[in-house]
C-alpha cells in the first residue's frame, strides 16, 4: 500500500515520491496547508473506496497515519 | 434574471449579502432581503445569545427570507450550528472551515446550506456531503480570503459541480455580476458596497474610507501565517507587515489584530482599526440604500447581459 499511497501523496502534494518517508507529515515535512489535506483526503477517499469524515482529518496528518487509517477501516494492504 | 439560486433561496435577485463579521447585522440583512437578495447575519465571534437576538430581531423586520453566516473557528460555532435549527433560519452559509458534521442535522431542519468555498476540492465535497449551493470566493474580497482570484476560480468550480454556485470576490457593480454570469455563476454575493448602505451601522468614519479609497488601497495581512485577510492599508497594517516580514510569531500578530475590526466598525478608528474591504473598494463612490444598489446592480446587469443574448 506504501507505494501507491505515495503515488497519490506526490501527485496531489506535487512532491517527489523519494521525499516522501513513512514519517512524513503532510503539513510539517510535504507543506501541505488545508486545501491540499482536502485535495489529497478526496483522492485517497476514491482510490480506496473509502469515507473520510472531516473529524478524522486529525489523526491522518503523516503518512503511516494515513496507512494505519486505512487499514482500521478494513482496507487489504 | 431568474437563476436556480432564486428559487432555491425564494429571493427575487440572485444577490446574496456577504456574511462580514461585525457588520452584517440585524438591520443590514433585514434591509438586503426586504430589497429581494438574501441578507445574511455574520455570527462571526459573537456568543449564541447574541446571535439568537440578532435573529429574532431580523424577523421583526423582514418576512423575507434571510441566511446566517457561520464561522467554524469560532469557539461558538456548535451551540451556533443547533441556534440555527431552534430559530428556524432558512439558510445558512458557513466559513473558515468544512461544514459536513452539521450537514445531516440542517438538512432535517429544511434548511439549505451554502458553504463558502475557495478551491474545487471543496466544493466537490461539499457537494458530495449535500450542500444546496456554495459560494465560491476569490482573493478580491474583503477580509479572510483564499488563493485564486475570482476569475479563475469560477468556471473551475462551475465545471466540477452540479449544484448552483455564487461567486464571490470583486462584484461591485453590475458588469461585475454580468461577468461572473459569464462565468457560469448563478448569483453573486456582494459585501463592501453594502457597508457603504444606508443601512449598514458600520462608522461613518470607516464608509468614509471606503469611498475614499482608490484601486491600490487595499493590502494583504497574514499571508505568512496561513490566514491572509484583506483589509485597507492603514497604521495598522503597515505595522502588521513590518512584524511579519521580520519573522514575528503567529500568536504576537494576532494580538495586534484582537479586537481591531471592532474598533474600526464601532468605534470608527480607521488608524489602528481593521478596515477589511474588497479590491473593488475603489469603484465604490457614494452611501446609497440596499434597495437602490440591488436594483441598479440588477438594472445594469440586464442590460449587458441582453446586448450578449
Amino acid at each position: 500500500m506504501l507505494e501507491n499511497i505515495k503515488k497519490i501523496i506526490a501527485d496531489q502534494l506535487n512532491v517527489q515520491e523519494s521525499e516522501i518517508q513513512l514519517t512524513s507529515s503532510f503539513k510539517e515535512d510535504l507543506g501541505a496547508d488545508s486545501l491540499d489535506l482536502f485535495e489529497l483526503v478526496m483522492a485517497i477517499e476514491e482510490e480506496y473506496e473509502v469515507e473520510i469524515p472531516a473529524e478524522d482529518l486529525a489523526n491522518i496528518a503523516t503518512v503511516e497515519g494515513v496507512i494505519s487509517y486505512l487499514k482500521d477501516k478494513g482496507v487489504e494492504a | 434574471m431568474k437563476t436556480r439560486i432564486c428559487e432555491l433561496l425564494q429571493i427575487k435577485y440572485p444577490i446574496i449579502q456577504g456574511g462580514m463579521a461585525w457588520v452584517a447585522e440585524h438591520h443590514l440583512a433585514s434591509a438586503v432581503s426586504n430589497a429581494g437578495g438574501l441578507g445574511i447575519i455574520a455570527a462571526g465571534n459573537a456568543p449564541v445569545e447574541v446571535v439568537r437576538a440578532e435573529i429574532r430581531k431580523a424577523k421583526e423586520l423582514t418576512k423575507n427570507p434571510f441566511g446566517v453566516n457561520i464561522m467554524l473557528l469560532s469557539p461558538h460555532a456548535e451551540t451556533i450550528a443547533r441556534l440555527v435549527v431552534e430559530e428556524d433560519v432558512k439558510v445558512v452559509t458557513t466559513g473558515a472551515g468544512n461544514p459536513e458534521k452539521y450537514i445531516g442535522m440542517w438538512k432535517e431542519a429544511g434548511i439549505k446550506i451554502i458553504p463558502v468555498v475557495a478551491s474545487v476540492a471543496l466544493a466537490k465535497r461539499m457537494e458530495k456531503y449535500g450542500a444546496d449551493a456554495v459560494v465560491a470566493e476569490g482573493c478580491e474580497a474583503g477580509g479572510h480570503i483564499g488563493e485564486l482570484t475570482t476569475m479563475a476560480l469560477i468556471p473551475q468550480i462551475v465545471d466540477a459541480v452540479n449544484i448552483p454556485v455564487i461567486a464571490a470576490g470583486g462584484i461591485g457593480d453590475g458588469r461585475g455580476l454580468a461577468a461572473v454570469f459569464a462565468l457560469g455563476a448563478e448569483a453573486g454575493q456582494i459585501g463592501t458596497r453594502f457597508v457603504v448602505s444606508h443601512e449598514s451601522i458600520v462608522h461613518d468614519n470607516y464608509k468614509k474610507k471606503i469611498i475614499e479609497s482608490k484601486d491600490i488601497d487595499s493590502a494583504v495581512t497574514g499571508r505568512s501565517t496561513g490566514h491572509p485577510v484583506r483589509s485597507l492599508r492603514n497604521n495598522m497594517t503597515r505595522e502588521y507587515l513590518k512584524l511579519e516580514k521580520a519573522g514575528t510569531s503567529f500568536e504576537e500578530l494576532e494580538l495586534l489584530t484582537l479586537g481591531s475590526l471592532k474598533k474600526a466598525v464601532v468605534e470608527g478608528d480607521t488608524v489602528n482599526g481593521s478596515l477589511m474591504a474588497g479590491q473593488i473598494a475603489g469603484l465604490v463612490s457614494k452611501e446609497q440604500s440596499c434597495k437602490e444598489i440591488i436594483e441598479e446592480i440588477i438594472e445594469e446587469a440586464n442590460t449587458i447581459l441582453k446586448v450578449r443574448d
